[in-house]
């Protein structure tokens, strides 16, 4: 028995170790694994859990106030995690099931909050349904209170819909419409249709969608502290324990009762809840759904989606025309020194090193979710549950809880006795500036969603064209190369698109490791928006989305056709 | 279609691998090589001699006029980060062993002595410091005043008039149950200004501590957010979002200057309080020439009227800077013998309880 598994171990060994492919695939894939999230993971969890920091679990979990902060947290999640999945469920069916116009502005409307920096609708928010908003109080004439919790719920479920709206819009499109002509054929109404079929068949979509969207809603840091009010929440909690007293205990007790939620929450919904989908992907979908034909409904529903799209556009567009107004709900004259100020002036530094550690994060973080995606599908080797779960760490932690991780385990160089294995890495005495954790950072954030898309996609292709490859002498790697990267070409795309888009607007991960040499756009939005300097704020948004749309062009253009594409961009997760 | 993927790859890694070619030179135990990489790095802090970064903390456009006249002048390259005072000294402490920063210029004087008890910066006489007043500057010479301003309230009298209510001059008038989410000011955590304000009333409570809490926590009632910033709350006040801002009156005048016109300063009757704000040393800079000749710089006169004209009207620490007629005139106002010293040993104590207490806390 004994001696069986451990010949099957060595045979494995064997078999692995011939294969060098495999072997230097797996060997960068954990060394990435190791430097990029156990290990800073691991250092966070080390200071969490030091006789020090006991004394603030002691302190935290007696204290009625923070015991408050954390319901609040957890409020927040949940009720951005419930209307966060109404609204992508509406848009969702609208987009597939509904006959009416505009779908396609609908759909576009939908997607921009993935390649908008964190700060864009809560910022215009303020400006148009604030206090002094232009819509509550100079239209409206009253002085609505837009800070806290109802504001905040409001703000993050309309920045973080998107995901629901792509998960459930993928899922509604691959529903067999025979299931409803038959439900039909047996005489059930359309009304019972939607709920006996329609609905549970997308109770894992729902419930997948709820649970990602709760894991975002608590990790957010942007939204509560500019929109917080007196509503406080863990995430800002470990900021100000950082930023303000560098207290690292503090900071890391705080990000490990973030990560429990959080991390319980992601594991749900990754081994239990998807594994629990009904539909069997055969194939395409035969035949087309019906349409929705009741006037009442069909308008209804039309009519919500369509102001809900128009409150988008709104914001957005406040956005771009407030980057150009002098002091927006003031003064409406108009102005360029805003952007002079981002591309020209001082504040045109963050840009520039912001851009460039994007641009290097993102070829890397697409070739390794490729690497991970082929090595999970398609090699067997213990483990390999594992490296997808480990790797699937770079979304699931919240982004301050990696923050604080990254700053104590690179800031300092790793030794053991005086030789030194790492050098410092992050901060800005450390090589090249600090920029090497925080392109590691963008690489550990980015790299879930490629390895999502290259599963799905490896998945949908029969292994036997990859075997032909080989049985025709061609080793790993070539077969790697030529057949399986062209196959999956869609799937690379958008790795690669999504991560740039992911680096270029992420906030919390990297907020601790901006250096002098290394400059971050949102951080430096954050202090515009903060110092109320909303101007400047805007003008930063509109360039970030603008260098965001211009690279997702010029990918799609050297690496892609855009059909097809759209699709997977974004079933990303 | 494949060769351009590989081309796509090809070109990224290529940029990858140069940007990390400054990097993989490990560190040896020698100190001494930074000439080497430092070459190949562009953004690589080594000591050359011609670098200098500035720790800001006053306005950001304060910030970019004086490291861009700096540079022009001396030809040294000047970067700064713009941090308020208690993200300063945190930054510096997480950085102690290995600073990122040369110089820290601007914030009240807390900020300071709390950095200098924990060896965060080090002392430099500048030969200009001699036109600075005693009481503006640090006796050992770890910091030396560059500009004084007083605690003051911002308010907006469109919304305070929609309240009903005049414009206040009484820190009890900030208690009135109808400003309830009308008044914002910053976390004492993050900020100077409000660690000022909050000693500003302890030292009217003499010095009583408790009794101190007792009104942050009335206050707390009526506060809609602890901002990061100490001057952030001023805009919110500018567009109506608040009736009142606590912040240092010199940036209230700012945001009137620059367009918000609703904004009136005011000052509470009882005393308020003041900061100096400083400059200094970062301990363990690498860049020391350079540092010196900023402090020395932004001792001079010229330096200090830059302030005027991107709208700071602190008032200048060196007698040859012309006042400008905006500054606040402090003979006319009652101020609080604001003790730093005492405040500096305090702070942690005060900061740790005001966030723990009063912060998070919700409304009554």
């Amino acid at each position: 028995m004994v001696s069986g598994s451990i010949n099957r171990r060595l045979n494995e060994f064997r078999r692995i170790g011939a294969d060098w492919t495999l072997v230097s695939g797996l060997l960068l894939v954990v060394v990435f694994l190791g430097v990029g999230i156990v290990y800073p993971l691991f250092k966070m969890l080390g200071v969490s859990f030091t006789a020090e920091a006991l004394s603030y679990y002691v302190r935290y979990f007696s204290s009625p106030v923070y015991l408050g902060i954390l319901w609040n947290t957890v409020k927040l999640g949940l009720t951005v995690g419930l209307l966060g999945t109404v609204l992508g469920f509406l848009f969702a069916y609208v987009q597939v099931r509904v006959d009416v116009p505009f779908k396609r502005f609908m759909h576009l409307m939908a997607l921009m909050p993935i390649i908008s920096p964190p700060f864009a609708v809560a910022t215009s928010a303020i400006v148009l349904f604030g206090r002094g908003g232009l819509i509550t109080y100079k239209l409206l004439g009253f002085r609505y209170n837009i800070y806290g919790f109802t504001g905040l719920t409001a703000v993050l479920t309309l920045s973080l819909f998107t995901v629901a709206y792509m998960n459930l819009q993928g899922m509604l499109r691959a529903l067999d419409p025979s299931l409803d002509e038959a439900a039909t054929n047996l005489g059930a109404s359309k009304w019972d249709v939607f709920r006996t079929v329609t609905i549970p068949m997308l109770i894992p979509g729902i419930a997948s969608s709820f649970l990602l969207l709760f894991v975002e809603a608590i990790a957010d840091l942007a939204n509560p502290l500019v929109l917080g009010g007196d509503f406080t929440v863990l995430a800002s909690r470990v900021y100000i324990a950082i930023s303000g007293e560098y207290d690292i205990f503090a900071g890391s007790v705080l990000s490990v009762i973030l990560l429990v939620p959080s991390l319980t929450v992601f594991i749900v919904q990754r081994y239990w809840v998807s594994r629990k989908s009904v539909i069997s992907v055969t194939g395409k979908p035969s035949g087309k759904p019906t349409l929705i034909t009741n006037p009442f409904i069909r308008w209804g529903l039309f009519g919500l989606a369509m102001f809900f799209s128009l409150l988008i556009l709104l914001i957005y567009g406040t956005v771009l025309v407030g980057a150009f107004t002098e002091l927006f709900g003031i003064n409406y004259a108009l102005t360029l020194r805003h952007f002079q100020f981002v591309l020209f002036g001082l504040g045109s530094q963050a840009m520039l090193d912001t851009s460039k550690m994007s641009l290097i994060a993102t070829p890397i973080a697409g070739v390794l979710g490729m690497l991970i995606a082929w090595l999970v599908v398609r090699k067997n080797f213990s483990g390999r549950g594992l490296i997808d779960f480990i790797s699937m760490l770079g979304i699931a932690l919240p982004g301050t809880v990696l923050g604080i991780g990254y700053l104590l385990a690179f800031n300092r160089p790793l030794k053991i006795d005086n030789t030194i294995l790492l050098p410092a890495l992050a901060g800005g005495n450390a090589i090249a500036g600090g920029t090497i954790a925080l392109i590691l950072a963008y690489v550990v954030r980015s790299v879930p969603a490629g390895v999502r898309a290259g599963v799905a996609s490896l998945q949908q292709i029969d292994p036997s064209i990859e075997e032909a490859s080989i049985s025709l002498g061609a080793d790993s790697a070539t077969t790697f190369r030529k057949i399986t990267l062209p196959l999956i070409r869609p799937a690379f795309l958008t790795g690669l698109v999504y991560s740039f888009a992911r680096s270029m607007t992420s906030l919390s991960a990297v907020i601790f490791l901006s250096t002098p040499y290394a400059k971050i756009m949102t951080a430096q939005i954050l202090n515009e928006v903060d110092a109320g300097r909303f101007g400047n704020a805007f003008a930063y948004c509109d360039i970030l989305i603008l260098l965001v749309l211009l690279v997702i062009g010029f990918l799609y253009l050297v690496v892609g056709t855009t059909t097809g594409v759209e699709r997977d961009f974004g079933v990303s997760l | 279609m494949i060769r351009r993927i590989w081309l796509l790859v090809t070109c990224f890694t290529l940029v990858a691998v140069l940007a990390a070619c400054a990097a993989p030179v490990p560190p040896t135990a020698a100190p001494n090589t930074e000439g080497q990489p430092a070459e190949a790095a562009t953004q690589a802090p080594a000591a050359d001699p011609g670098r200098l970064t500035v720790l800001c903390t006053p306005q950001e456009d304060w910030c970019v006029a004086l490291t861009q006249a700096f540079q022009a002048e001396t030809g040294i390259q000047t970067n700064y980060v713009r941090l308020s005072s208690g993200e300063s000294v945190a930054r510096l402490r997480a950085g102690k062993d290995n600073p990122e920063f040369d110089v820290w210029f601007g914030g009240p004087m807390d900020g300071y002595e709390v950095a200098k008890t924990e060896g965060l910066i080090e002392p430099y006489v500048s030969p200009n410091a001699a036109a600075v007043k005693d009481t503006l500057k640090d006796k050992d010479g770890y910091w030396t005043g560059v500009y004084v301003g007083a605690f003051g309230f911002c308010s907006n009298k469109e919304v305070l008039s929609s309240l009903g209510l005049d414009v206040p001059d009484s820190w009890d008038d900030l208690l009135d149950p109808k400003l309830k989410g009308q008044i914002a000011m910053a976390h004492p955590a993050t900020s100077g200004t409000a660690f000022t304000a909050l000693w500003t009333i302890a030292t009217l409570q003499g010095g009583d501590i408790d009794k101190a809490f007792e009104y942050y926590k009335k206050l707390n009632n009526n506060i809609l957010q602890y901002t990061k910033t100490g001057s952030a709350p001023g805009p919110m006040a500018g567009r109506g979002e608040i009736a009142i801002a606590l912040i240092f009156s010199h940036d209230c005048v700012k945001f009137q200057k620059e367009g918000m016109t609703s904004l009136v300063t005011s000052f509470p009757a009882e005393g308020t309080g003041y900061e100096i704000g400083g400059v200094g040393i970062v301990k363990g800079t690498q860049n020391l020439e350079a540092s010196k000749k900023w402090i020395d710089w932004v001792l001079t006169g010229k330096v200090q009227e830059i302030a005027a004209t991107v709208n700071s009207f602190q008032l200048p620490t060196v007698p040859d800077a012309a006042v400008p007629p905006e500054a606040v005139k402090l003979d006319t106002l009652n101020l609080v013998d604001y003790d730093f010293i005492a405040s500096a040993a305090a702070k942690k104590g005060i900061t740790e309880r005001f966030d723990a207490e009063i912060a998070p806390a919700p409304k009554e």
